[in-house]
């Protein structure tokens, strides 16, 4: 745990300077010749320029080079990037080759790998390098017009991101993206044409894309690389030592856990320049979600300081002086007179790297179902705990909402859990360690029985209140003996998983509103969509229009990509004709809409029984649908998730099932291994989650 | 205990009863409905049945005058075996029923129901009037419901073992606003518009579903809700006062609609204990508990069921009133007699064929749970029909095989011993 939490300040700070020296390239090359928004995205680099003179020699040496050979800075640009890239992509796709034992490939992996590893070879192999690259590049550029090549660079991204996911398919995630990528080569293919020509008459446009795009992957590619590194040959010492083969091999196991985390392919937004994140704030009710998320924006600036003295006043009048905070993000009446969250409130804001809308959810009991509904559109988890004595307990025992959130956010799918021990400042709790430590201890064990891994959580001690851990560190004379990152730090510096922004079109339809005309909105799950599409929304079938798109600030945009969170106007259909739970998906491929499927059903917490004939709540994306066992098919044995033969009369508390199940209306569904955001769902009833499950089948 | 198990048995029978004569047709006005209230004279209806036969001579039609006189002077001679109307009140079905075949049969009912009616009726139609009949076993307790969230609102009613909805309309509120913004005083105003005219709705949608002439027609109402929509309407002065006084339970409910009716109901069990649904509810949840704790003091399926019957282990049977299961008594060649329980549509070669190939001759059949009606007391067991409306009802009918009981003791069934674990999973 302590290595995943150190790990931003690795890629911050303590860059070795292999690494750096590739960062450098880019940017001193580039620079010049590249318009701002590239070196936008390069942000974070711009600290290594100090290192600048140290290795100036071997720059000229390659810009010379190029510029020789191509007389020509914009290819010379173009060719760096992807040499560069390809040089950090060789070596993590290297490493995992040698872990397996043997992978023959035709990427010069040996140089590229001495390049990183061994600095006295660094500038003859880069050279060499350079010289492959480029040629092969300019031949390309030659031969056939600029998009083409770029459209070549990026299949041959995708194609190495596949084949490096291939090499691995033993990690968790990587086998699901695995599915996702083999998805997306597929439809590549048949958007190749369109793309090419859409792409013909934007050429300014594409031509930044890939490259940045690529550098960015650069970035993400070094960070498993520097980790291991530090971790294994304590890098006070970086430079000079070469790295011997022993070592290395270490390294590489290490590089093979650290996968987990780091995705093997960000596909990052295309024109934003910043990713686009959605955490999502459970916990127990009175936890301080609210206070946080309210706290949170104020301190990014989000909310100006005057609306947030103005909410100051008037709590203090209404006689609920410390819980102007929670105010800003709620804003309902009811909400503010009984100081608790009703609705999921939203909200956005900002921070150097990100873009991050905040989702707050409801805590209390009764507003699990919002909660639910929040929870599909979240990428991050941030479970807020509160230390303070009693209250901690009473949100962790039997029907707490700490555990019932961390379940139900996991089966809506947000992988990546942030805890935040909340309310640190109390007077029972006083920064306590101790007290730290008794909660996550529980927590960490719990967590894992649900279904994250290790690496997938990480703690932290903060208060919402005062805001001591959300932006700035914990001040040290508080707590000691946390030395780890902040909140939006290590928000900030959380390795995204894979968008997938060439995918069909899917965005299941959260809230809608009229405001001259049909207003949607929803987070998009895949794919993307420009202004003036049309898309056919599911499961009515009715074909429309995109009129106008607007993002998380309330402004216009010409096109949205995956996880952002949008508002559409939408043409050709009345708002009465869309509920939540519909789906906006692609006319080529429309989502499935059934009312029966087969599905493996765990079940959580059940008083009683169930049987055939059991009717309950589904929550499945945004939709909620009431559900009825139809048949139950086969249980699964403990263990070894085999079927049994003969099909169970009952299932109770503990047991996994594959049962039919069927709603009264039709919902958009797809099968768990097909799409899994649209493949998963939790199933309630009388006010408690009893089970969840996945859709393995989909009938009728 | 026991009483109240034989009025549910006793009430099955009836409900059956109406089942059968509400099917039956008959030639023209030929068919005799009559119902004495308690401390009626049999010596008046014999009276105005004389004075009925009197009239009906006149009918123009044959077939129909003949057969009116004839199902008067049977219902005259019924009656003659009564020397004075029981407690409860006398009912009286006569007339000539045509059956499946097309044949005229003859049918005379006469029994006395098992709470008193209390209505007065005669009737001569071409069928049977059995709403008195149907009525007595609904006239418990009707409680009413409302269900609303911020989703839409359900009305629903519970009496007996009924339950009902009665309306149900949806609504779209505006959620909570993303962000502030210059227009939030103004979203807000509108917002609470909004809610506002969505109580008023409520308000006067209950004021259609639960005032009849005036009247309230419920014992008792139950506001349930997610948010605050409930308590809003119940301090609400658009709220009728007459239904505000009706009000007994306000509960908290996660969801809205259909479960969130069902789970109000789950809420508000013990104001309403004495309903029949909750009674039902609750014995059907009791026997789901003892199998989920494994307890081995229950079975279910019919063969099971009989087994623990005969071993006289049986407490209570549980059955689902819908059960059409036969009761064959079937004899072979030998002489020796045979039983055997038959889903109706299983083909006869399945049962009707003995174990050595030779056929077997029906001596009798009987609706299995008329036999279990009827025979129940031998075994020392308790009956308890159940309905599958409740959604603990559904599970029984539909996962049990819709029968089971809970034992006295511990009883091990030969398949439940069955193949041991390896065996019982695919090897995938």
């Amino acid at each position: 745990m302590s290595d995943h939490n150190k790990q931003p300040d690795n890629q911050a700070n303590k860059f070795d300077p292999n690494q750096l020296a590739q960062g450098v390239q880019n940017v001193n090359l580039n620079a010049p010749a590249f318009d701002p928004s590239a070196a936008n995205t390069f942000v974070p680099n711009m600290n290594f320029q100090q290192f600048v003179p140290q290795f100036d020699p071997n720059q000229q040496q390659q810009q010379q080079y190029n510029n020789n050979y191509n007389n020509n800075y914009n290819t010379n640009y173009n060719n760096n990037y992807n040499n560069n890239y390809n040089n950090n992509y060789n070596n993590n796709y290297n490493n995992n080759n040698n872990r397996r034992g043997g992978y023959n490939n035709n990427y010069n992996n040996r140089n590229n790998y001495n390049n990183n590893y061994n600095n006295n070879n660094y500038n003859n192999n880069n050279y060499n390098n350079n010289y492959n690259n480029n040629y092969n590049n300019n031949y390309n550029n030659q031969a056939q017009e600029e998009p083409v090549a770029q459209n070549l660079n990026f299949d041959e991204f995708q194609k190495q991101q596949q084949e490096k996911v291939n090499a691995t398919p033993k990690k968790k995630v990587l086998k699901l993206n695995l599915k996702s990528s083999t998805v997306k080569l597929a439809v590549k293919k048949k958007e190749e044409p369109k793309e090419e020509t859409k792409e013909e008459t934007k050429e300014e446009t594409p031509k930044d894309e890939s490259p940045k795009e690529e550098v960015k992957e650069a970035v993400k590619e070094e960070t498993p690389k520097v980790e291991a590194k530090k971790s294994e040959s304590k890098p006070s010492t970086k430079e000079s030592t070469p790295v011997s083969s022993a070592p290395i091999s270490k390294s590489q196991s290490v590089i093979a856990e650290q996968e987990d985390i780091i995705d093997p392919s960000v596909v990052s937004d295309m024109f934003g320049g910043k990713d686009h994140v959605s955490i999502i704030f459970m916990g127990h009710v009175d936890a301080g979600k609210s206070t946080m998320g309210g706290n949170i924006l104020f301190l990014t600036g989000a909310v100006d300081k005057r609306t947030v003295e103005k909410y100051e006043r008037e709590a203090k009048d209404a006689g609920r002086q410390g819980w102007y905070l929670s105010w800003i993000m709620d804003t309902n009446k009811e909400e503010r007179n009984d100081g608790k969250t009703i609705e999921v409130g939203k909200s956005y804001f900002e921070t150097d790297k990100r873009r991050y809308t905040i989702l707050d959810a409801p805590g209390h009991k009764l507003y699990v179902s919002e909660m639910i509904g929040g929870a599909s559109q979240a990428d991050i988890g941030v479970l807020v705990i509160s230390a303070r004595k009693g209250e901690y307990e009473a949100g962790f025992e039997r029907g707490g909402q700490s555990r019932e959130h961390a379940i139900l956010a996991k089966t809506q799918g947000v992988n990546k859990l942030v805890v935040v021990i909340n309310k640190m400042d109390d007077p029972t709790v006083g920064w306590s360690e101790e007290r730290y430590n008794e909660c996550i201890s529980k927590l960490s064990l719990f967590l894992r029985g649900v279904g994250y891994a290790k690496e997938d959580v990480v703690f932290m001690p903060v208060s919402g209140f005062t805001g001591a851990g959300l932006k700035d560190r914990v001040p040290k004379k508080d707590c000691p003996w946390y030395t780890g990152p902040s909140l939006l730090e290590y928000l900030d510096n959380m390795p995204l998983s894979q968008r997938k922004i060439n995918d069909p079109f899917m965005l299941p339809i959260s809230g809608k509103m009229k405001d001259l005309g049909t207003v949607i909105e929803g987070k998009i799950e895949s794919g993307h969509i420009k202004k003036g599409s049309s898309l056919i929304m599911m499961p009515n079938k009715v074909s429309v229009e995109v009129l106008t798109i607007y993002n998380e600030t309330e402004s216009e945009a010409e096109s949205a990509f995956c996880g952002e969170q949008v508002r559409l106007r939408l043409k050709n259909v009345e708002e009465e004709d869309v509920s939540t739970g519909y789906v906006l998906s692609s006319i080529s491929h429309p989502v499935h809409t059934v009312t029966r499927f087969e599905a493996q059903v765990a079940i959580v917490e059940l008083k009683s029984i169930l049987s055939s004939g059991f009717s309950c709540v589904m929550h499945v994306h945004t939709a909620i649908e009431e559900v009825n066992f139809v048949q139950l098919l086969h249980k699964l044995e403990k263990g070894t998730n085999r079927k049994s033969k003969k099909a169970p009369a009952f299932a109770k508390q503990g047991m996994k099932i594959i049962a039919i199940l069927e709603t009264s209306e039709p919902v958009c569904l797809e099968t768990y291994e097909d799409y899994q955001q649209l493949g998963r769902f939790t199933l309630r009833d009388q006010g408690q989650t009893i089970a969840i499950g996945k859709v393995t089948k989909l009938l009728n | 205990m026991s009483d109240e198990a034989e009025k549910n048995v006793e009430m099955w029978k009836v409900k059956k009863l109406i089942k059968s004569l509400q099917n039956a047709r008959g030639n023209g006005t030929s068919m005799i409905s009559l119902v004495i209230p308690p401390k009626g004279q049999i010596s008046i209806i014999q009276k105005m049945l004389t004075d009925e036969y009197g009239t009906a001579s006149n009918i123009k039609s044959r077939v129909n005058r003949l057969s009116v006189l004839s199902a008067i002077t049977s219902t005259q001679q019924k009656l003659k075996l009564y020397s004075n109307v029981p407690k409860n009140g006398l009912v009286v079905y006569c007339g000539e029923v045509l059956t499946d075949e097309g044949k005229e049969k003859k049918l005379t009912i006469a029994f006395e129901p098992f709470k008193p009616i209390n209505t007065s009726l005669y009737l001569c139609d071409n069928k049977f009037h059995v709403e008195a009949l149907s009525e007595l076993l609904e006239s418990d307790d009707r409680f009413g419901f409302i269900v609303m969230d911020g989703n839409g609102a359900l009305f629903g009613a519970l009496s007996g073992n009924t339950r009902e909805i009665l309306h149900k309309f949806t609504v779209d509120l505006p959620k909570k606003h993303g962000r502030g913004g210059q227009s939030a005083l103004r979203f807000s105003r509108l917002r609470d518009e909004k809610r506002h005219n969505y109580v008023r709705k409520v308000a006067e949608v209950a004021v259609q579903n639960f005032i009849t002439n005036d009247k309230v027609n419920v014992k008792g109402l139950i506001l349930a809700g997610s948010a605050d929509f409930k308590t809003e309407l119940s301090k609400s002065e658009m709220f009728d006062l007459r239904l505000q006084q009706k009000i007994i339970k306000i509960v908290d409910i996660s969801y809205g609609g259909e479960n969130g009716f069902n789970q109000a109901i789950e809420l508000s069990a013990e104001t309403l204990s004495n309903v029949k649904f909750i009674q039902e509810k609750k014995l059907i949840t009791q026997y789901f508990d003892e199998i989920s704790i494994d307890s081995g003091k229950f079975c279910y399926g019919i063969d099971d069921t009989l087994k623990a019957l005969d071993l006289g282990a049986c407490e209570i049977i549980i059955v689902w009133e819908g059960l059409e299961e036969v009761r064959y008594t079937l004899k072979n060649t030998e002489g020796s007699e045979v039983i055997k329980i038959v889903k109706p549509g299983t083909p006869k070669e399945d049962y009707l064929i003995d174990k050595d190939g030779s056929e077997l001759e029906i001596v009798s059949d009987q609706p299995f749970l008329e036999w279990l009606a009827e025979n129940y007391k031998n075994y020392g067991a308790t009956v308890e029909f159940v309905t599958d409306r409740s959604s603990e009802g559904a599970q029984f009918c539909k996962g049990f095989g819709g029968i089971g009981a809970l034992l006295r003791y511990k009883v091990n069934f030969e398949q439940l011993m069955s193949d041991d674990d390896d065996d019982e999973y695919f090897s995938d």
